[in-house]
């Protein structure tokens, strides 16, 4: 395999953002009640990840090494801004449920990592890759745990419905808890089948 | 100033230069487009509130036109005092100052005009939640007393617990629940664990509460009572004089 395949394979699995180095979870809890609000937030991500990591990358031979966290927060969070204005105009209703979810993008901590660990060493073609990379492995995690609570909680997917009106729906998976323990299970069934984790 | 010092500075600052330059001038196009779609969210959220449908025949929301043609063919606005809730002639919205409409000094009343009648009649309603003021629109039928309906169209609620109070499903339970009743103001309520637990024949006064979002379910209560109260003084003065 390439070393520019494996960029962007090695975050879907082996490497993966939110199961194998368990980042990125604050979102991964708040926003995966519905599919509708993960899939928007996977796009807001993907957006913002990839962009920080090209422009922090294009930078990277400039930015002065003792401010280089704050330089890199204000390209993200500008980012995100940038984001969350253009949803507040177009895509109101959008906009509306995500609330202050597409604002915490900023303290996602899978953004900063990939700008310290990757964007900051390497060119911009592989950093954009990097950064497609792990949005993708970021966005299949939450919409996995976004179908699971949605169908468990609200009998529903993408607001389809897919069970029976009479089923109840189940309270836990709405909470915060029910996303932990569909993510450990998720954790669990990854590191189980691609035998990837330490045993001390 | 050693070179190194030299360049942070000069980095540091155009970083800032950029960034705000590039992020005022988004904020600055988009603006007018985001009030336009704001002020389209709340004119939507009273006609549905009037119990009006807001979807057009294509199942999409009705756009600024529409929307406006309906509250030029059939809505009148009035201007309540909020002490008193006395009628001020000859006011509108336009003429005062937001903060008086937000701190209820002065309160908006929608009527809904029907072949030279006022049929239905809507307000604003807004109060604490959990975490947040929740926004909304409660509409009555003409005999001032039973809901047509009520909407919540801005809050910041728990997403999936209590900002569930955007749901459909929640808001057609107010339909028909009475908020007056034998000659005075009903205490309405909004019922943890549901309305026919407690009362199996039904209550008048009282919808089913939210899982997971027992205060958020009492705030909108709270203020729905209060808010009604602040009206019922102008509705008094509509009963008297029919």
């Amino acid at each position: 395999m390439g070393a520019r395949t494996k960029i962007i394979t090695d975050p879907l699995s082996d490497n993966n953002p939110i199961t194998i180095q368990v980042l990125g979870i604050c979102s991964a809890l708040a926003i995966t009640v519905q599919v509708e609000n993960a899939f928007v937030m996977a796009c807001a991500l993907t957006f913002v990840l990839t962009s920080s990591n090209v422009i922090i990358s294009l930078l990277r031979k400039q930015i002065p090494g003792r401010i280089r966290m704050i330089v890199e927060i204000s390209i993200i969070a500008s980012l995100v801004v940038l984001v969350d204005q253009t949803l507040r105009a177009f895509f109101f209703e959008l906009s509306r449920q995500l609330s202050i979810f597409v604002a915490l993008i900023i303290t996602n901590c899978i953004v900063m990592g990939r700008a310290e660990a990757f964007a900051t060493q390497n060119p911009p073609g592989p950093s954009l890759l990097d950064g497609l990379g792990n949005s993708i492995g970021y966005s299949v995690i939450i919409l996995l745990v976004a179908t699971g609570r949605e169908i468990l909680g609200s009998g529903t997917w993408y607001g389809i419905r897919v069970l029976p009106e009479a089923y109840m729906g189940n309270g836990l998976a709405v909470l915060a808890p029910g996303a932990f323990l569909i993510l450990g299970v998720i954790i669990w069934i990854q590191r189980t089948v691609t035998n990837n984790f330490k045993d001390d | 100033m050693l070179k190194a010092d030299r360049h942070l500075f000069t980095f540091a600052l155009t970083v800032c230069v950029v960034v705000s330059a590039l992020l005022s001038t988004a904020a600055t196009l988009l603006k007018d487009r985001q009030d336009l779609m704001v002020e389209l969210d709340r004119k939507r959220n009273v006609l549905s509130a009037f119990g009006l449908d807001i979807y057009d025949e294509d199942g999409r929301r009705l756009g600024v036109e529409a929307v406006d043609k309906i509250f030029a063919d059939n809505i009148r606005e009035v201007i309540l005092d909020g002490q008193t809730g006395e009628l001020l002639e000859g006011l509108t919205s336009a003429d005062l100052d937001p903060r008086e409409l937000r701190d209820k000094q002065k309160l908006l009343l929608y009527k809904w005009e029907e072949d030279g009648e006022f049929t239905r009649f809507a307000f604003p309603i807004s109060g604490l939640g959990l975490w947040s003021t929740i926004y909304g629109y409660l509409a009555l039928d003409q005999d001032l007393a039973t809901i047509l309906g009520v909407t919540f169209y801005d809050h910041g609620e728990t997403p999936g617990l209590g900002a569930e109070i955007e749901r459909d499903w929640w808001q057609e339970q107010f339909e028909g629940k009475k908020l007056y009743a034998d000659g005075e103001p009903a205490d309405f309520r909004v019922i943890k664990g549901g309305v026919s637990r407690r009362y199996p024949d039904g209550h008048p006064s009282a919808v089913d509460g939210l899982s997971g979002a027992t205060v958020t379910g009492e705030g909108v209560a709270r203020f729905i009572n209060a808010d009604f109260r602040r009206y019922n003084r102008y509705f008094e003065t509509i009963r008297e004089g029919g």
